[in-house]
């Protein structure tokens, strides 16, 4: 670079000042580019790069999952091309599955696939923008900060520590490629820095160079083919008629609401962590009180009585046992009526 | 292996095990007995389901419990009854949710930890005025465990349900990507 700088300078010795003056900004333009590339990006900056890298970055790899004592595998495909997101997903273990995604339209093949809404399925989309937009403030609950660099799945990464700043709520760590900003692992751990959750890549091909044919179906088995309709509303509103959350840990905010088949539901989320509230009524089943947990999802369920009504409400989400128990404790059945009418 | 569990077991290899019955057979201490059953079961099944695979209506499933001396208990009336057309697609789900279970080693509930264990639990110090509606509970005390093994089936179903429910909507959700994807076939291949 300053080789060449001063080449041109030599060059431009006689055309005047003012051709010098411009190689000279332009010079010192690029140095300046230069230098920043070198300077440690801070946290900030690879948060907001988290949530485009997720869709707009195209690659190919395998990775593993581990929650509790459930470890499970997954072969993705990913491309982005001319803006539109194509996907293939293949499970590993056991059963022969996958889904494969073009757009809004998904082809699905799954054991047990009865019970997956694919429409749900779906990581991007409307929804997805939304989301990511609320990855902003993420600052504000979790402590970011850059805890150095490391390998992963053959490509350099900086490790990203999101320490919750309550105790309302697990921290993460996210491991980020360097070039794309792609997540390639992350962990969610407890307070005492247990890790509860484990996402990673064990291999993976950042390319733009990812043929059709790496996302044609090729399980046989049943099908399902479903066309994606874009979502109409962009809000997705909480379906919360004739109950309401009392308490809800700071940063939680209402999100696409999952679908309960009987009664009501709504989720939550603070850009990283997410739970959803279900109550129902409980027709003949008595539920006991108390929590579960799974790697870092926490279930916590209780009965709860409202005009001569017994209620399900169920706190399912990746936040202590502690905060959905709160959560749970804190549902208000005002209006059972409005259950009767949904409910049948 | 007491009989119980190798009905179970053959059961699931007819599609027809309920969920609570697999639960109880992926929970039980042996995993390799149950492994190395379901495969002896396996080879025997492949080996007829080749010989008839031009013929659908041919009851695999009745050959293989014949074949492994037939001491195996029917399986519950009202899913028997409604077998025929079924055989196409026997060997899927079934086959599809054990091997899963199995090869990867772990049951329904078998992750599931007890909630007081956890140092996040003791050290989450939440304030817990709203805590009132456990009875037993004062401040800073752990949340009250459920053990999932101890539910009965229907309480099972319904939990299940909003697991798989919190997961699809988090593989929408949380911008997680991949992370997402991974939580949902969790949910829903653990055998719930």
């Amino acid at each position: 670079m300053r080789k060449t700088v001063t080449g041109i300078r030599t060059r431009c010795v006689n055309p005047g000042n003012s051709l010098l003056a411009i190689v000279m900004v332009l010079a010192v333009f690029v140095a300046g580019q230069t230098r920043a590339e070198t300077v440690a990006r801070d946290a900030e900056y690879w948060l907001d790069r988290l949530g485009p890298a997720l869709n707009m970055t195209s690659y190919r790899g395998v990775f593993v999952y581990a929650r509790g004592d459930q470890v499970s595998s997954m072969q993705i495909a990913h491309r982005y091309q001319d803006g539109v997101v194509e996907e293939r997903l293949v499970p590993q273990d056991g059963a022969n599955g996958e889904i494969v995604r073009k757009g809004m339209r998904v082809v699905c093949v799954l054991p047990d696939h009865g019970r997956i809404q694919l429409d749900q399925v779906i990581p991007s989309g409307p929804f997805a923008e939304a989301f990511s937009s609320q990855l902003m403030p993420v600052s504000r609950w979790y402590q970011p900060a850059l805890v150095g660099d490391d390998r992963i799945a053959g490509y350099d990464v900086v490790r990203l520590a999101l320490k919750a700043k309550d105790e309302l709520r697990y921290s993460h760590h996210l491991w980020l490629e360097k070039s794309t900003g792609l997540l390639v692992k992350s962990h969610v751990r407890s307070s005492g820095g247990t890790v509860l959750e484990h996402f990673q890549f064990t291999s993976l091909e950042i390319t733009d160079s990812l043929s059709d044919s790496e996302f044609v179906i090729r399980t046989e088995g049943e099908e399902i083919a479903r066309e994606l309709a874009p979502k109409t509303t962009s809000s997705p509103a909480p379906r919360m008629e004739g109950w309401t959350l009392g308490w809800q840990p700071d940063g939680f905010i209402p999100a696409a609401a999952p679908r309960s088949g009987k009664g009501q539901a709504v989720a939550f989320s603070d850009g990283l962590a997410a739970f959803s509230v279900f109550v129902e009524p409980s027709r003949k089943i008595m539920m006991p009180t108390g929590a579960s947990r799974i790697g870092a999802t926490t279930v916590y369920m209780k009965q709860l009585e409202a005009g001569d009504v017994d209620f399900f409400v169920t706190v399912v989400g990746e936040i202590p046992p502690r905060t959905a128990r709160k959560v749970a404790e804190s549902v208000k059945v005002d209006d059972a009526l409005a259950f009767g009418a949904l409910g049948k | 292996m007491d009989d119980r569990l190798k009905e179970t077991l053959s059961a699931m290899m007819d599609d027809e095990a309920d969920e609570l019955s697999v639960r109880r057979l992926l929970s039980h201490a042996r995993q390799d007995e149950v492994r190395s059953q379901w495969q002896r079961w396996q080879q025997v099944r492949d080996l007829m389901h080749q010989g008839n695979l031009a013929d659908d209506r041919v009851d695999v499933s009745a050959g293989v419990r014949e074949a492994l001396d037939g001491g195996f208990h029917k399986a519950p009336g009202p899913v028997a009854s409604t077998r025929r057309g079924r055989e196409r697609n026997w060997h899927w789900p079934a086959v599809a949710m054990v091997t899963l279970a199995l090869v990867v080693g772990f049951g329904a509930g078998a992750g599931w930890e007890s909630a007081d264990t956890s140092a996040s639990v003791a050290n989450a110090g939440l304030p817990s005025e709203k805590a009132e509606g456990i009875t037993s509970e004062a401040v800073g005390e752990p949340v009250q465990e459920v053990a999932l093994q101890g539910l009965d089936e229907e309480q099972w179903e319904q939990v299940s349900r909003y697991l798989l429910e919190h997961a699809q909507h988090n593989s929408v959700g949380a911008g997680r990507g991949s992370v997402g994807y991974a939580r949902l076939v969790s949910a829903s291949g653990a055998g719930y």
